[in-house]
């Protein structure tokens, strides 16, 4: 039972972490730093409504540590944890309230808070408060994107349900 | 019931984040230019008087090259991953700043240009 955990874990992370990657290399129009679909986020928000809170944790952490490892980025790294454990404590306490078939809703508000971390990290690194002026387009972004990848991430939760765990 | 209240909520932010990027879009511009690092003011450009030019802003080895022409300012190249700053354009809204976070640069219009004398 353990062990099959810790391979499940495994699997995922990579999973996330290949999706990582690879969206890394779609290029976006967009000029504003923090804008994204978050594609691995389909990981993300699939564990949180699966898995164990120290679980989902690791997941997240894993991929973004490795994540910006190989991707050549590590400023972006400080970024994406500062989301992440923003986005993360949110989920976790979003799953209690809202159910899996309405996952979508849950993820945007994740990608939201997301955003938030990001911009904080942004306006204490750069002490720079301007940027919070990138603040409504990444809301706006991540509302959609949040819409997106919550909504892969209910296909992904429904076709798993019959499996045994 | 507690989803529709969460969907009002979500439909709200999101309403909240078009009506800001709107505001943000709309707001006026000046004619003084800093370019910061960290807090600290490399350059303050009259862009009304500067000369159009490109210039090299180094730091720990990674380079932003920022050309000025006709009144305007941007980053023309950079040797960061990302090229956000590059992306970015000509600098045209004081809400949105050029903004290079590989190498903690900033460009933007000075909110008050009273420090005209003070450029180049």
């Amino acid at each position: 039972m353990k062990a099959r955990r810790i391979a499940e874990l495994g699997v995922l992370t990579a999973a996330a972490l290949i999706i990582f990657i690879i969206e890394s290399f779609i290029p976006y129009p967009f000029p504003i730093p923090g804008i994204k679909l978050g594609l691995a986020n389909i990981i993300t928000v699939y564990a949180v409504y699966r898995y164990r809170a120290y679980e989902v944790a690791a997941i997240l952490f894993v991929r973004i540590i490795l994540g910006s490892v190989f991707s050549g980025n590590i400023t972006a790294m400080i970024y994406s944890l500062s989301g992440g454990v923003l986005c993360l404590a949110g989920m976790l306490l979003l799953r209690k309230v809202i159910d899996e078939y309405h996952l979508w809703l849950a993820s945007i508000f994740g990608a939201v808070l997301h955003n938030t971390g990001q911009i904080i990290a942004a306006v204490i690194i750069l002490q720079t408060p301007a940027i919070i002026a990138y603040y409504p387009f990444l809301i706006v972004a991540g509302c959609l994107s949040g819409a997106f990848t919550g909504l892969c991430a209910q296909i992904v939760v429904k076709r798993f349900k019959k499996t045994p765990s | 019931m507690k989803n529709k209240v969460l969907i009002i909520i979500a439909a709200v932010i999101f309403a909240l984040g078009i009506v800001g990027s709107i505001f943000v879009i709309n707001s006026p511009k000046t004619d003084t230019v800093v370019i910061k690092r960290d807090d600290k003011i490399l350059y303050t450009i009259d862009l009304r008087t500067a000369t159009d030019r490109t210039f090299d802003i180094e730091f720990r080895g990674s380079v932003n090259t920022v050309e000025i022409k006709d009144g305007r300012i941007r980053v023309k190249e950079a040797d960061c991953p990302d090229k956000v700053c590059v992306k970015t354009g000509w600098l045209s809204s004081s809400a949105i700043p050029i903004v290079c976070l590989p190498n903690h640069l900033v460009i933007e219009f000075k909110e008050n240009a009273e420090v005209d004398a003070v450029a180049k």
